[in-house]
């Protein structure tokens, strides 16, 4: 349709708003109860890892790293350092999973973490995750693959009532959240994982948090083989719903690219009713189409003359484009931090897979930003309408509380856009 | 030349006051038991607020990604701010395999055609220092193509922690910038500003009072940093170091190779900014200038008084425990007194000896210096009726469980608290707490729970 090119042919980024692919392995083990992310690599990347999440939550965030020094990373195949963090962790806090994922500096210098892992004598679960490849989404489904191959146990019987949901590193704990209760309005048990619904909510915790509390326990991972179904949200999470299923050749899987909007959420809805055999969605779930078609039309003024900035990770992104494009609002750009054949299903005028100074180059382009917390400046010096979504915002408060997705969060996020584009409107 | 500064030696600081008993209390990360930044975070720290340099980071996504746009450093400089931009050459597989000097090479012609900074500040990072990219070669190459200085900066995070990447940083400027053009003009009162980033624009707070009695600064490393001006940083008469003792390496070499004496002090609160501007002018040596500074004290410290009366009422007979890092476990207890306020601990966990000492010092004998405070504060808290914590905000509930004010000293500060007027916002930001009925009501328990 648009103009797509994936491929960056700058030999550098400038502004970038991709992450890395450990940042999103650790939000991934942080959607596990009581688990102790562990960062293997020199400690700069836990830090600013933890300042990251911190900030952006608003939340205690529990995560180590395993500090390689010019020493060790020279002498050490992980062993040393791997083991002496996992005793040094274990004397201060009981963690049930402890979650050992790989930085650039320890894929370089070729650290086996499958061979230092057989070493410890402890529950832990580890996946490589150079940071000289991929991105946040694809460490967030990196790290849940390995969650799933190397805990869940394998079997054959089967509960039609249970399934698992696998969403997409975007997904806000609000909007996990809602996914898990739109699933089980039908009569369904729903599982996440990972699940920051209930990890990283904003709750206020009673206690100094050393680790995570809320998210789904190892015990229930370890048990969702039997699970009847699982839907996977993004295709970055394909891979670990077929990992999934390779523990239970009879368990069925659906997959969405996105759960946005009104047609990304009637495929669910409609899914769901040939399930069950269902005539009719739960009557709350009728009215929320309802209302999400009302905020399409009381926006479509505003929305049908505002042309669109989008930015976010692939899966992000086709859910936000599509909610917007359906709305009638022109999506004249939309930059992606990484390439993903995600891409192509973005109706956009212009996709590509860039950063904020091919943002800054195409500035005539559009009116109102839709991105993450890096848009803020953005948007000030080029006087454009924003609306910040995305990892990391720290402009904001609220961040696990912003829903766009199903029709409920499809009416707030079409008339916080229109609102937003309106206001500048006014003001221009 | 090899430009790779000798790490050992930079430890081992002879100027550091805890030299003797703990030689390598920089850099002893516990692999499990760590928290803290890498020396590539220390050295882009001390770097970063030059803002007519564009700061190039030569590593995977990970180094910039999480660090740019992470500090409120300010700038007055009129050009395009970099330091507010974020350049990576963002390595891939291939360049892991083939090592990345071409793409650094390009990435440096890219940023030179479309950006004309006055200078590139390259950042050596862990995976590419592992590669072993000669990034003092692409460096050197460039700089002679465009005739403009082209700093390698070896910091890569493993050699250790943030403090120590602050002097790394220190040890590229000296090496490549300092020395190398020669100032307009000087004036027997120009002085360096050395470990000063002016973050949240704190340099500004005293800035001001030092044009008025005539002292110029020559340069800073690097708050509201220019290239021109470090260059030419070696004819300054003193170097001032501003509470950060990181740049003491480098302070020391200065005085070695040029001969420019230094001194330390700190601009937080009333009695130390006070002091400070007086060290200068001691230093500086002219009894003129001595007088006059004195009288400017007399004039700000009574000017700031005035302003701080209604808060005085409000803070008489209010203690505070105090739970932060490094040089704010008495920079800012210090403050806390100059408001009024008894500052009953201090957590020094997170302290250099030398900042134990000053702990100590600000505290007197009853003060206590937590060593443990996540476990203490509490405790104490309830022991000395303290009505407000300083912490990170982890701490927060310990606060809302005793009932407690609580403000948030950790937290990417938004508001400056340096010099006099930062001390007025600091009480501003203490009032609020101590009015603000949101911790008494957070901790009320709903209807149904006993
Ligand atoms: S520890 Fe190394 S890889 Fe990690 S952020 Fe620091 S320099 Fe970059």
């Amino acid at each position: 349709m648009g103009e797509i090119s994936h491929r960056n042919t700058k030999p550098l980024q400038v502004n970038p708003f991709k992450l890395s692919q450990p940042m999103g392995a650790t939000l991934a083990f942080l959607g596990v109860d009581r688990c102790m992310p562990l960062m293997h690599g020199a400690m700069g990347c836990t830090s600013f890892t933890k300042v990251y999440t911190t900030r952006h939550f608003c939340e205690p965030i529990a995560i180590q790293t395993t500090a390689v020094t010019d020493i060790t990373a020279i002498l050490d195949g992980g062993d040393t350092s791997i083991v002496e963090s996992v005793k040094n962790i274990t004397a201060k806090v009981s963690p049930s999973l402890i979650g050992l994922h790989s930085t650039g500096l320890t894929e370089t210098k070729g650290d086996d973490l499958r061979a230092v892992a057989a070493q410890v004598d402890f529950p832990l679960v580890y996946v490589n995750t150079p940071d000289y490849e991929g991105g946040l989404e694809s460490g967030w489904a990196l790290a849940t693959r390995a969650l799933i191959e190397q805990l869940v146990e394998p079997t054959e019987a089967i509960d039609d009532d249970k399934v698992v949901l696998l969403p997409h590193v975007s997904l806000t704990p609000i909007e996990v959240e809602k996914i898990k209760e739109f699933i089980a309005a039908f009569g369904y048990d729903v599982l996440a994982l990972p699940d920051l619904s209930t990890s990283l909510d904003g709750h206020l915790g009673e206690k100094q948090a050393a680790l995570s509390s809320g998210g789904i326990g190892v015990e229930q991972i370890r048990t969702l083989g039997d699970a009847g179904l699982v839907v996977s949200v993004g295709d970055s999470m394909r891979a670990c719903a077929e990992a999934l299923q390779k523990k239970n050749p009879f368990m069925r899987h659906r997959h969405f690219s996105h759960l946005s909007g009104l047609e990304g959420t009637d495929a669910l809805a409609a899914w769901l009713l040939a399930e069950t055999g269902r005539e009719c969605p739960p009557e709350a779930i009728v009215r929320w189409r309802r209302r999400l078609q009302d905020a399409m039309l009381d926006g479509h003024f505003s929305l049908g003359q505002t042309r669109v900035l989008a930015l976010g990770e692939p899966d992000h992104l086709t859910g936000l484009c599509h909610s917007l494009l359906e709305a009638g609002a022109k999506v004249t750009v939309a930059i992606s931090t990484v390439a993903s054949p995600q891409l192509e299903r973005i109706q956009g005028r212009r996709v590509l897979v860039g950063d904020l100074e091919d943002a800054e180059n195409l500035c005539d382009e559009y009116d109102l930003i839709v991105g993450n917390g890096h848009c803020e400046a953005l948007a000030h010096r080029l006087h454009k309408a924003l609306v910040l979504r995305g990892f990391p915002n720290w402009e904001e408060v609220g961040n696990p509380l912003k829903q766009d997705v199903l029709y409920e969060g499809g009416a707030y996020f079409l008339c916080e856009c229109a609102n937003t584009a309106e206001k500048l409107r006014g003001h221009g | 030349m090899a430009t790779k500064p000798k790490i050992k030696e930079l430890l081992e600081e002879s100027a550091c006051s805890h030299h003797k008993t703990k030689k390598t209390s920089c850099n002893a990360p516990t692999p499990g038991a760590t928290t803290g930044g890498c020396a590539f975070e220390g050295a882009q720290i001390s770097l970063f607020p030059y803002a007519d340099a564009a700061h190039l980071v030569h590593g995977p996504i990970t180094c910039l990604a999480a660090s740019w746009e992470t500090r409120a450093t300010k700038t007055s400089h009129t050009g395009r701010d970099f330091t507010q931009m974020g350049f990576t050459t963002d390595i891939a597989n291939t360049d892991v395999v083939f090592g990345g000097e071409q793409k650094l090479l390009n990435a440096i012609d890219y940023i030179l055609q479309h950006y004309s900074p006055e200078a590139i500040f390259v950042y050596a990072t862990c995976v590419t220092a592992l590669i072993g990219d000669d990034i003092d070669a692409v460096c050197r190459q460039a700089a002679e193509k465009y005739g403009l200085p082209v700093v390698p900066v070896h910091a890569p995070g493993f050699v250790g922690s943030k403090n120590l990447g602050s002097r790394l940083g220190g040890e590229a400027a000296l090496m490549h910038l300092i020395g190398t053009l020669e100032p307009e003009f000087t004036t027997p009162f120009d002085i360096n500003l050395i470990g000063e980033y002016n973050v949240t624009g704190d340099m500004w707070q005293y800035s001001h009072l030092l044009d008025e009695l005539g002292i110029r600064i020559l340069s800073t490393l690097s708050g509201d940093g220019r290239v021109r001006a470090i260059r030419s940083a070696h004819r300054a008469r003193l170097n001032v170091i501003v509470c950060a003792k990181s740049l003491i390496s480098l302070t020391r070499k200065m005085e070695e190779k040029y001969g420019i004496p230094h001194i330390s002090l700190s601009f937080y609160g009333k009695r130390d900014t006070s002091a400070g501007l007086l060290a200068i002018a001691e230093a500086l040596g002219d009894a003129d200038l001595i007088e006059r500074t004195k009288r400017l004290i007399v004039r700000e410290e009574a000017a700031l008084e005035e302003k701080l009366a209604p808060y005085r009422a409000l803070f008489r007979g209010k203690k505070a425990v105090l739970n932060t890092g490094g040089n704010k476990t008495w920079s800012i207890a210090a403050a806390l007194q100059d408001l009024g306020i008894e500052v009953v601990a201090t957590a020094v966990k997170k302290a250099t000896e030398a900042d134990r000492e000053k702990a100590r010092e600000v505290l007197g004998e009853k003060g206590v210096l937590m060593m443990n405070p996540g476990a203490e504060q509490a405790r104490i808290i309830e022991e000395r009726g303290a009505h407000l914590l300083l912490a990170g905000g982890r701490s927060l509930y310990t606060a809302i469980k005793k009932g407690i004010a609580f403000a948030d000293v950790n937290q990417e500060k938004k508001k400056s608290y340096g010099g006099y007027n930062g001390l007025l916002n600091l009480a501003e930001d203490l009032k609020n707490a101590l009015e603000n009925p949101v911790f008494k009501n957070v901790a009320k328990r709903a209807p149904w729970e006993k």
